[in-house]
C-alpha cells in the first residue's frame, strides 16, 4: 500500500500562509453571502469551516477554489495574489466536493487521463497508475464510473483532485452521502495524502470536522464568528459556541 | 513549484482533450446523435403527414428551404440541450473550471463538438429529406448550392447555441428557455439561410445576387456572433 510520501506534493513557500484573505465580500444582488471575511491559514494546516446553512461556507470555498471572484477584498493563496494571477494558481489547487466531478460513461482511468491532460497536456500515465493504486481502484480502472458505488466514486474523486498534485486541497462536504464504512476509508485516504498539503474543509459534522482539523472557523451570516487553532479549544466549549451561533437564527 | 509550471498544457492539447472527451462519451452512449436523428425522423414524418393531403397541387420546391431549416433548427435545439447534460450531472463542469483552461477554449471545444454532431445528423437527415419530399420534383441544377448556406447556418447555430445553452445550464425549464433565446437570436441567420437555400432549390435565373447577399449576411453573422460568444463565454460559464 503506498503511503502519503509516495504522492509528492509541490514545494511551496513555507513562510507565507497558504491562504490569506482580507475583507472578502461576495454580493449576489442585494444579498451579501460573504461580509468582510478575514482569514489566515498557515501552510500545512487543516482548517475546518463550520456554520449553519446559508452562512457562506460554500461561497467562501468557491472563492478559494477560484471558481468565483469576490466582489471586494484581497485574496492571496500560496503567496500569490489570487485575484491578479488566478491562472498561475489553478494548477496548485484541488477540490473534492460531495459531487464527484467525474464522467459516468468514462472509465476511472479515462477520467483521470482527461483531467491530467487539462493540467499537463499529455496524461501522466505513471501518476494515474499511482493514484489509482492509492485509492485502491486499480482493479476497476477500466470500468465505467457509473458502475461504481458512491464510496468508490468519492475515492476516485480524491484521485481526480490530486491529479495535478495540488498544494491546497479544498473539501466541500465530502462525507455527504457516504456510509460509515466509506467515510472511514475516505478518512484513511485523506490521512495518507495530508503531508505537505494544506486542507480546507467545509463540514456540517462538527465532531468529525473538529477531530481532523488543526484550525477551526465558524462562519455565520457571511462573517467569521471564530477562527482559531483547535489545540487551544475544548470540543465541548467549541460545540456550545457553535450551537449558540446557530441558535441565534443566523441561517 | 517549478515542476508544475514547466508541465503546463498548451491550449491545443487542452482543446483536444476537451473535444476527445465529448466525442468518446458520445461514441459510447450515442445519446445525442440517437435522440437528434430520431427527432429528425419524427419531424420528417410530420412533414409527410402534413403534405400527404395536398398531393401535387403544391409545389414543395417553393417552400423546401423553409422546411429544411425548420428541421435543422428544431433538431439542433434538442442536441444543444443535451450537450451539457454530462457536464452538469456530477458537477464535471466545475472540475474543468478548476483547471487552468482558458474559458474561451471550453467554448471552442463545445462548439466544435456541437458542430460535428449537427453535421452528422444533417448528413443523415438531409438526404432523407430529399428522398421523401424532393425525389419526384424537378430539382434545379443549382441544388448543390444549398451546401454553403447549410455550412454557414450550422456553424452559426452551433456557436450561438453553445453560448446560450451554457447560460441556461442552471436555469429552471432550460429546454424551453433555450428555444426562447435561440430562435430570436439566430433569426437573421435563419432568414439568410432559408433565402439562400430556397434560391438554390428553385434555380431561378436572376436571383443569384440575392443568394450571394444572403451568404454574405450569414457569413457576417457567424463572424460577429462567434467573436461575441468567444468573448462572453467566460461570463456565461462562470455565472
Amino acid at each position: 500500500m503506498p503511503s502519503a510520501r509516495d504522492i509528492p506534493a509541490l514545494a511551496f513557500d513555507a513562510a507565507a500562509p497558504a491562504v490569506r484573505a482580507r475583507g472578502l465580500v461576495k454580493q449576489f444582488g442585494r444579498r451579501r453571502a460573504l461580509d468582510g471575511v478575514d482569514l489566515e491559514v498557515p501552510a500545512g494546516a487543516f482548517l475546518s469551516i463550520f456554520g449553519p446553512n446559508g452562512a457562506g461556507k460554500t461561497t467562501l470555498l468557491r472563492q478559494l477554489a477560484l471558481l468565483a471572484r469576490p466582489t471586494r477584498g484581497e485574496l492571496s493563496i500560496l503567496g500569490i495574489d489570487a485575484l491578479a494571477e488566478p491562472e498561475r494558481l489553478r494548477p496548485r489547487i484541488g477540490l473534492i466536493s460531495h459531487r464527484s466531478m467525474l464522467y459516468g460513461d468514462l472509465s476511472a482511468a479515462e477520467n483521470l487521463a482527461f483531467f491530467s491532460a487539462l493540467y499537463d497536456g499529455e496524461p501522466q500515465r505513471s501518476r494515474i497508475d499511482e493514484l489509482l493504486r492509492l485509492v485502491e481502484l486499480d482493479h476497476r480502472r477500466n470500468d465505467a464510473v457509473r458502475t461504481f458505488s458512491r464510496g468508490m466514486q468519492q475515492r476516485l474523486s480524491i484521485a481526480r483532485a490530486l491529479v495535478n498534485d495540488p498544494a491546497l486541497v479544498l473539501l466541500d462536504e465530502p462525507y455527504s452521502g457516504l456510509d460509515p464504512h466509506a467515510a472511514e476509508i475516505f478518512d484513511q485516504l485523506i490521512g495518507r495524502v495530508r503531508a505537505d498539503r494544506t486542507f480546507i474543509m467545509v463540514s456540517h459534522d462538527l465532531e468529525k470536522g473538529f477531530s481532523m482539523a488543526t484550525h477551526a472557523l465558524i462562519l455565520a451570516r457571511g462573517q467569521v464568528v471564530l477562527s482559531a487553532p483547535v489545540a487551544g479549544i475544548d470540543f465541548a466549549a467549541f460545540r456550545d459556541l457553535y450551537l449558540a451561533t446557530v441558535g441565534m437564527g443566523v441561517a | 513549484m517549478g515542476d508544475r509550471e514547466t508541465r503546463r498544457a498548451s491550449a491545443w492539447q487542452q482543446y483536444c482533450a476537451l473535444v476527445g472527451k465529448d466525442i468518446r462519451q458520445e461514441i459510447r452512449t450515442r445519446e445525442m446523435i440517437t435522440s437528434m436523428v430520431v427527432y429528425a425522423m419524427l419531424v420528417l414524418t410530420v412533414y409527410g403527414a402534413a403534405l400527404s393531403q395536398v398531393g401535387d397541387s403544391i409545389q414543395v420546391m417553393s417552400f423546401a428551404g423553409g422546411m429544411l431549416w425548420a428541421l435543422i433548427v428544431f433538431t439542433s435545439l434538442l442536441g444543444l440541450n443535451r450537450s451539457f447534460a454530462h457536464e452538469t450531472e456530477s458537477g464535471c463542469l466545475e472540475g474543468i473550471l478548476l483547471a487552468p483552461v482558458d474559458r474561451a477554449l471550453i467554448f471552442a471545444a463545445k462548439a466544435t463538438v456541437n458542430l460535428v454532431m449537427l453535421a452528422v445528423v444533417e448528413f443523415i437527415a438531409v438526404p432523407l429529406f430529399f428522398l421523401f419530399f424532393l425525389s419526384g420534383a424537378e430539382l434545379a441544377p443549382t441544388w448543390p448550392l444549398i451546401l454553403p448556406p447549410l455550412f454557414l447556418g450550422t456553424v452559426g447555430v452551433a456557436g450561438v447555441g453553445t453560448l446560450l445553452s451554457t447560460m441556461t445550464i442552471d436555469t429552471r425549464g432550460r429546454d424551453v428557455l433555450l428555444a426562447i433565446l435561440l430562435i430570436p437570436v439566430i433569426f437573421p441567420l435563419l432568414y439568410a439561410c432559408v433565402s439562400a437555400t430556397s434560391i438554390a432549390f428553385a434555380g431561378v435565373a436572376g436571383t443569384f445576387g440575392t443568394y450571394g447577399t444572403s451568404l454574405v449576411v450569414a457569413g457576417a453573422y457567424d463572424v460577429i456572433m462567434l467573436a461575441a460568444s468567444w468573448g462572453l463565454y467566460e461570463f456565461a460559464v462562470e455565472g
